[in-house]
């Protein structure tokens, strides 16, 4: 392998406007860390989910924002107020230079300002813009507000995610959490404007991308569709484990430190695997009677699967911390994993040995933070963190006066009047 | 005339199965690259076991409803590449095509003889993505991954749940199909390097890491504030706060209230709507929905703070109300007065009661040989020059491959004869199915 860290990122040279709030950032995160220089525009006084938090050492302020930290490193930012001349008449310059902009206004507010794409796309033909919105720009929920939460339900994560009546009786349907409406909309939205960008290197033109986050949360449940469409089944919440139209056994297993397993067993119980399942759970003295010679039989081990699982099993993983179940099993060939907090992520040596952590150098507080890297090791073009999130306005001088030629004193007349 | 495709022009060799590969390739076929799926019946994952064939077809290789939806838009080549006469085939494959994609574990490929200095030998500037569970780095790289498996190893099942329950986790494989798309995004950005720069590479995905930076915001908690994610209160369910416990952010937005999911009528399994108010600008204006009720008055929901606090009565008195309405006019009331609301929809709500979803076309009829008409999922997005379709129903098994080995690869039809009778193209004592019998005529 090359020394691939010193090298740019496979969308290295591309010149990306963003002008999105907390549902298109990730998008562009990704975008930026896939090497592109991505210059986020904000409102004058900063984006408003600068002010989500947690905040560094709780102390809330926009530059503090663990959130807005995070998902906007490897951009440059700017400010720039688009209700006025001047700041539409800058945008239009910036547009001109650029090879993608994505935005996340409600549809049809670009163009009240004279700024959607057909009207910027006469001056750069290969002009590739994406709009990424919460239910896209056309239909009866064009115009409704959302919210994570809201997307996870409507789009059907919620109808999929939940308990089982003995663990949560009368539970609801659960909402994962993290904020994962926004990032199943940023991939989507990813995937479409590296498909422009590949047709472009060939073909040399632009377009405009229509990309709904509900749309892809609505793609983003697994079997859910096909067992209604193909058999018309609707299926049950289960606790920890998929969703079914009947219930199956449990998947989840407290361990002896208090957090849990997900260890699939039901389904794979053939005499073979019962073999290695016993030498699995003596490692603890566990194996009960799995070593009977009664187990040959397929069918003794179907009558049996209860005593397997809820005895057997789960005895054997309260027995142990979860960690160690979860390596002595995958060391065995289990496809088995502790249920772990993403903080105890921090401890494992698999993600030490692909050097996934990135030191972020945060030079204004003389502070580096350690934020979670890139899904995949590139060998000749590295997806990497480039650098922390912007300050509000920290490349006004270095986009409008070095790039776009504007004066110190014009831009101190353009801060002034709340252009910048 | 037909609409120019972003992919055009690009072929894709598929060793991928199950789900988080296919749902990859799937949308690279939409795209409009070829995708030639490499199958072989008797180490077969994806179209076996099915639990989504219809109730009237048999169980069998061709029948099942989520390998169709998963795999539209490919052609299928049955060919058994642990044979060196298969091995040679393939390569013969890899050297006219432009990305190599699969999601075996971690060393299987190169056992093969395809690791990724062999497939730089068959075709110099290939993009290789392998998209195996905890990657083809680490020391963990042997470990093996389902979806639940990687989401729980990651951090994000222990995101989903009640306080003081255990984890209620994903009700889905969430990161095949996120695996997928990133399998996806691996796939176009190497493309689009190389067309810039004429270069191939290895792409090393890991289903198990792409899990973890989508737990950006918790992990920065502790790594810079030194708060970890086990803690009372969390994860608090669908509200933004447990009432009781510290008042920290949960990281999915603001910390308001209300948050939650409310019981609508008549009340059964699905009948939930979820209601979110940012601002006491929002809430006063759900309050003029409910018909400002008297409760609503009291000084203790007046405002944010409060409301958080008071959040087992505010979520009282608001499900009393969302019970008398059914979800769906519930969310046009409330989205009508400006207020955040949306139905739990099932997958039978979204496919058949979502205005939105229908407006925008997401579920098309399509023809399948085993199937017949159903309906196919959409891409989610439109785009103006190159849109993203379904051209074609999934592959039957080895449906394609004397497309594949004569037109394509160039072999003689008698090469594809002496291929089916020694084991090559499908296995010697596995009955041949009816179109195989129509290729060799």
């Amino acid at each position: 392998m090359n020394d691939a860290q010193s090298l740019p990122g496979p969308l290295v040279g591309l010149r990306i406007l963003e002008l999105a709030n907390e549902t298109g950032q990730f998008c562009g995160k990704l975008l930026g860390d896939l090497g592109a220089d991505v210059v986020k525009i904000e409102p004058p006084g900063g984006e408003p989910n600068r002010n989500v938090g947690p905040f560094l050492d709780d102390v809330p302020h926009p530059e503090r924002s663990l959130s807005f930290w995070y998902y906007n490193t490897s951009k440059r930012g700017i400010t720039l107020n688009l209700e006025t001349a001047d700041g539409r008449r800058l945008f239009r310059q910036l547009a001109a230079a650029s090879d993608v902009i994505l935005e996340t206004f409600r549809p049809g507010s670009l163009a009240s300002l004279g700024l959607d794409y057909e009207s910027l796309r006469p001056q750069n033909p290969g002009l590739i813009m994406c709009a990424l919105t919460p239910f896209g720009q056309t239909g009866p929920w064009r115009d409704y507000l959302s919210s994570d939460l809201l997307h996870m339900a409507a789009g059907g994560a919620m109808a999929s995610s939940g308990y089982d009546e003995a663990d949560v009786p009368n539970a609801p349907p659960i909402a994962p959490g993290g904020g994962n409406a926004w990032h199943t909309g940023g991939h989507f939205a990813c995937m479409a404007i590296m498909a422009a960008l590949v047709h472009r290197t060939v073909a040399g033109q632009g377009q405009y991308i229509d990309a709904s986050i509900h749309e892809a949360c609505a793609l983003t449940t697994e079997a859910a569709v096909a067992n209604y469409i193909y058999r018309g089944e609707v299926l049950r919440r289960q606790t920890g484990r998929h969703h079914a139209a009947n219930p199956t056994p449990r998947t989840q297993f407290r361990a002896k430190d208090g957090t849990y397993v997900c260890a699939l067993v039901a389904g794979r119980l053939t005499p073979k695997y019962i073999g290695e399942l016993a030498d699995l759970l003596d490692i603890n003295g566990m194996a009960g009677d799995l070593r009977d010679f009664k187990y040959q039989d397929p069918a003794v081990i179907a009558t049996n699967t209860s005593h397997i699982i809820d005895d057997l099993v789960a005895n054997f993983i309260a027995s142990l911390p979860a960690e160690e179940v979860y390596h002595a099993a995958q060391q065995r060939g289990f496809t088995w994993a502790a249920v772990r907090a993403p903080e105890q992520l921090l401890e494992d040596p698999h993600l030490h040995d692909r050097s996934f952590w990135k030191e972020v150098e945060h030079p204004e507080l003389g502070r580096s933070f350690v934020y979670p890297g890139a899904p995949a090791i590139y060998n000749e073009s590295p997806w990497q963190i480039s650098r922390r999130a912007p300050l509000i306005g920290e490349h006004n001088t270095e986009i409008f006066c070095g790039e776009l030629g504007l004066s110190r004193s014009e831009l101190c007349v353009l801060a002034e009047s709340r252009v910048i | 005339m037909p609409r120019p495709r972003a992919l055009e022009n690009i072929r894709v060799v598929d060793f991928s199965w199950v789900r988080a590969g296919p749902w990859a390739t799937r949308w690279l076929g939409a795209l409009g690259a070829e995708i030639i799926k490499i199958e072989w019946p008797e180490n077969e994952r994806g179209r076996l076991p099915s639990t989504t064939t219809p109730q009237h077809l048999e169980v069998n290789l061709n029948t099942s409803g989520n390998f169709n939806d998963t795999n539209v838009n490919k052609k299928s080549l049955s060919l058994n590449v642990r044979t060196s006469k298969g091995l040679e085939i393939v390569k013969r494959l890899i050297a006219i095509s432009d990305i190599v994609i699969e999601n075996f574990s971690s060393r299987v490929l190169q056992n093969w003889g395809l690791g990724y200095q062999e497939l730089c030998k068959v075709k110099s500037d290939i993009v290789y993505v392998s998209m195996s569970g905890y990657g083809h780095t680490g020391r963990h790289h042997h470990y093996t991954t389902f979806g639940p498996v990687a989401q729980a190893a990651s951090g994000l099942t222990y995101l989903s749940g009640l306080p003081d329950k255990p984890p209620a986790g994903w009700g889905w494989s969430y990161m095949d199909d996120t695996g997928g798309m990133y399998g996806a995004m691996c796939a176009l950005t190497g493309l689009y390097y190389r067309n810039m720069t004429g270069q191939g590479q290895h792409i090393d995905l890991s289903q198990m890491v792409s899990g973890v930076p989508l737990n950006g915001p918790v992990l920065l908690d502790f790594t810079a504030n030194g708060r970890g994610s086990r803690r009372a209160g969390y994860p608090p369910g669908n509200r933004a706060h447990w009432p009781g416990t510290p008042l920290v952010n949960n990281y999915r937005g603001p910390t308001v209230a209300p948050h939650n999911a409310y019981r609508t009528h008549p009340g059964e399994y699905n009948d939930w709507c979820v209601i979110v108010c940012h601002s006491d600008e929002e809430w006063q204006r759900l309050v003029q929905v409910m018909g400002a009720p008297s409760w609503a008055a009291s000084a203790q929901f007046a405002a944010g703070v409060g409301r958080l606090q008071h959040q087992q009565e505010l979520d009282e008195q608001i499900e009393a109300w969302s019970m008398t309405l059914g979800k769906y006019e519930l969310t046009e009331r409330c989205q009508a007065a400006g207020v955040r609301a949306l139905p739990v929809q099932s997958a039978e709500d979204r496919v058949e009661h979502d205005p939105q979803l229908r407006h925008r076309e997401m579920y098309l009829d399509m023809e399948h040989p085993a199937l017949g008409r159903h309906k196919v999922q959409n891409a989610p997005f439109k785009l103006s020059e190159t849109p993203a379709v379904n051209r074609l129903p999934s592959p039957l098994i080895g449906q394609h491959t004397q497309e594949i080995v004569e037109e394509l690869l160039g072999y003689s039809h008698e090469e594809l004869r002496v291929g089916f009778a020694d084991g090559t193209f499908w296995p010697t004592k596995r009955a041949r199915l009816p179109y195989m019998e129509e290729m060799l005529r």
